[in-house]
């Protein structure tokens, strides 16, 4: 993949994750309790 | 070498999107009346502001962590809390390193400002001032409630040294 198109891709990808996180009902949660649980786990 | 291109743009998506939902997470939660576990909110609002005596803090024994929040800047975050002789104490770790006075940036900040804040505990708002306690005796129990509380490997000497910092939640008018 060209580099502007990778950049591109990029770009899209994040503006959907954010509005994904911001929006969408339960996915903040999810990811906050699967870093939770992941740190839990293995944070010492 | 396409090959290693395309591996490279791969990976670098799949750490673009996990870093870009923290970041948005770390947004989200900037105005939030309280911190969650893992990132600070904003300012505390719900709760009824305590007005009153001085309570008998002994009840902090079973809470875990309290939401404490500075007037300057305004964010909060959760903490654990001890009580010693009556008074009740915040501590700060790893403050003699560069990551952790990053990361415990909020202890600096309220060394450098006026310690204003408000801490709120079982739904209660109780205002209060950051007066970081830097040596003497007072540290001893502190220490100790630390440790029987939290484990937390904390002494005198250590806080002493700097590389903990303890913060008494005073009356704001003391």
């Amino acid at each position: 993949m060209k580099t502007t198109s990778y950049l591109l891709l990029c770009a899209i990808v994040a503006v959907v994750v954010a509005i994904a996180v911001r929006f969408v009902p339960g996915v903040s949660e999810a990811i906050e309790g699967t870093l939770l649980a992941f740190l839990s786990t293995n944070a010492r | 070498m396409k090959l290693l291109t395309v591996g490279a743009q791969a990976l670098g998506l799949l750490l673009l999107i996990p870093a870009v939902a923290l970041v948005t997470l770390r947004f989200e939660h900037r105005n939030a009346d309280g911190p969650s576990i893992l990132f600070p909110g904003g300012e505390l609002v719900s709760g009824a502001l305590y007005a009153g005596p001085e309570p008998d803090w002994t009840f902090t024994a079973r809470v875990p962590t309290v939401e404490l929040q500075l007037n300057d800047p305004v964010s909060s975050r959760l903490i654990w809390i001890v009580e010693s002789e009556g008074r009740i104490y915040v501590a700060s770790g790893y403050m003699s390193s560069l990551l952790g006075r990053l990361w415990k940036h909020w202890a600096v900040q309220a060394d450098d400002g006026d310690g204003l804040a408000v801490v709120r505990m079982d739904g209660t708002r109780y205002e209060r001032r950051l007066v970081r306690i830097a040596e003497g005796p007072v540290l001893d129990g502190v220490a100790a409630a630390l440790q029987a509380k939290y484990g937390m490997p904390a002494t005198r000497q250590d806080i002493e040294a700097g590389n903990t910092w303890i913060f008494e939640l005073a009356p704001r008018g003391a």
